[in-house]
């Protein structure tokens, strides 16, 4: 009887360990579990997005050892670093939404019944595309922009009740963003099928003006 | 193991000639239980070498982010002390002090909600419903956007901290935020007013289909306040080439 007891137990723990080492093994890496789901087309995507942003950092990294030396340089012949800084102003003025911006882009007309989920959607799909800039109408889309639903059919932005037809427009790469807003089974190509009566045109601008955001309404 | 070591050497015998089989029986029954939710070993053979590229583009990535982000603090640090020297150079530093802080660029630390998302878990769903018992960009997105709505302040997801620039994005069932790939289960650390905050979430009229989820299919959601919580800055590139300010 004791044996068995002892072999129950000896089982019972060898099953743990069994379960416990397989588990270890697979979440060592996180990333290759869900990976190994993947399509080679939507890994294909999944690298491209990737080796896309590692590009950035690096440029970004290019142009930080670059003000880094000129401020060492600056500094170390007196003249100090307000250049560089006035630069860097400037730069988080554009990236956290705090001045009127201009540039080339995209914009999106949307006429008929749209909602706040699917308007939050499109500005994230504009920002995953690299739009530097968003505006609804002339509503300003900061770094903590909410969209809300309102009784009239409306929809808020920051609290601001915005009436359709709502102009969506975007700076950023004309050509990158259009192709991934229209591209076949890209976001504009659901929302048509969702919001059957709904007419959404995307066009590219050369000029664009944004403003500044307001601050937000609560 | 205590139990084992009390028999008498013959039992300890006995009882080792089946820890082997046994441990092999629990890694047969586990490696079979694992399998069965990942595809066939056929479109793996496939997806090998695309896996094992993305991994080392990610691997990369947080190279890439830990090197930008020592320049951005040897940059801070050369032009602090510059800045102590004139007057107008120590006025445009608290600017940039406080621009770096509203745009993400600063770590927070602070009170606030975390919020967990989960893909259902030990849950058997039909095959039907699997689609709802996962995590979706779209779950990420709203929750996202509800925590912004109650007032939060800084919000990371799975330390990945959120700015204009942040974008939840989804291939197949991969979600990366900011280019990061990321899998379930996600954090969202929301640092802001804790009422506020879990008003928004408990807010019948909000999330109603994650949470009919939660109910019916076992996605995993859960709210709670939250002390002293860290959200990491923003490592990642300010892209700023085509928006010229004016």
């Amino acid at each position: 009887m004791r044996t068995n007891r002892g072999a129950i137990w000896a089982s019972i723990i060898a099953l743990f360990l069994g379960f416990a080492a397989v588990t270890q093994v697979h979440s060592q890496d996180v990333f290759s579990r869900s990976l190994n789901l993947e399509t080679p087309s939507s890994l294909t995507t999944l690298i491209a997005n990737l080796s896309e942003t590692n590009n950035e950092l690096r440029n970004e990294i290019f142009d930080v050892r670059r003000a880094v030396s000129d401020a060492q340089n600056s500094v170390s012949s007196g003249q100090g670093t307000l250049t560089e800084a006035e630069r860097q102003v400037a730069q988080l003025r554009v990236f956290s939404a705090q001045s009127a911006v201009a540039g080339p882009g995209i914009a999106v007309r949307i006429d008929g019944s749209f909602d706040e989920r699917a308007l939050s959607d499109l500005v994230n799909e504009l920002r995953n595309a690299g739009a530097e800039a968003i505006a609804v109408n002339d509503m300003r889309v900061g770094p903590k922009s909410y969209f809300t639903g309102a009784a009239d059919r409306s929809i808020a932005v920051d609290g601001r009740p915005l009436r359709g037809p709502w102009m969506v427009r975007a700076i950023g790469s004309p050509d990158v963003v259009y192709v991934a807003m229209t591209r076949t089974g890209g976001i504009i190509g659901q929302f048509e099928l969702i919001y059957r009566t709904t007419r959404f045109a995307v066009t590219k601008e050369t000029a664009l003006d944004l403003p500044a955001q307001v601050a937000a309404a609560r | 193991m205590n139990v084992v070591a009390v028999q008498t050497p013959r039992k300890v015998q006995r009882s080792l000639v089946l820890l082997v089989p046994a441990v092999l029986f629990g890694l047969l029954v586990t490696l079979q239980w694992r399998t069965q939710a990942e595809r066939s070993e056929l479109s793996v053979r496939y997806n090998a070498p695309l896996i094992d590229a993305a991994s080392a583009l990610q691997k990369e990535q947080n190279e890439l982010k830990t090197q930008l982000a020592q320049l951005r603090a040897r940059l801070d640090e050369i032009q602090r002390n510059a800045s102590s020297q004139s007057g107008a150079a120590k006025e445009l530093q608290l600017q940039l002090d406080e621009l770096k802080a509203s745009a993400g660029l600063t770590p927070e630390s602070g009170d606030g909600v975390v919020v967990q998302l989960d893909d259902a878990r030990n849950v058997s769903v039909s095959s039907r419903d699997i689609d709802k018992s996962i995590c979706h960009a779209t779950d990420l997105t709203d929750i996202i956007n509800t925590a912004w709505k109650g007032g939060a302040q800084a919000i990371a997801v799975n330390d990945e901290r959120l700015v204009n620039s942040s974008s939840v994005y989804c291939v197949g069932s991969t979600i990366m935020v900011n280019g990061t790939l990321m899998s379930p289960p996600f954090n969202i650390a929301a640092i802001g007013p804790q009422n506020s905050l879990l008003g928004a979430y408990d807010d019948p009229n909000q999330l109603q289909d994650i949470k009919q989820r939660r109910d019916v299919q076992g996605l995993g959601f859960h709210v709670s306040r939250a002390s002293a919580i860290h959200v990491p800055a923003f490592s990642g590139a300010l892209n700023v080439r085509y928006a010229e300010p004016h």
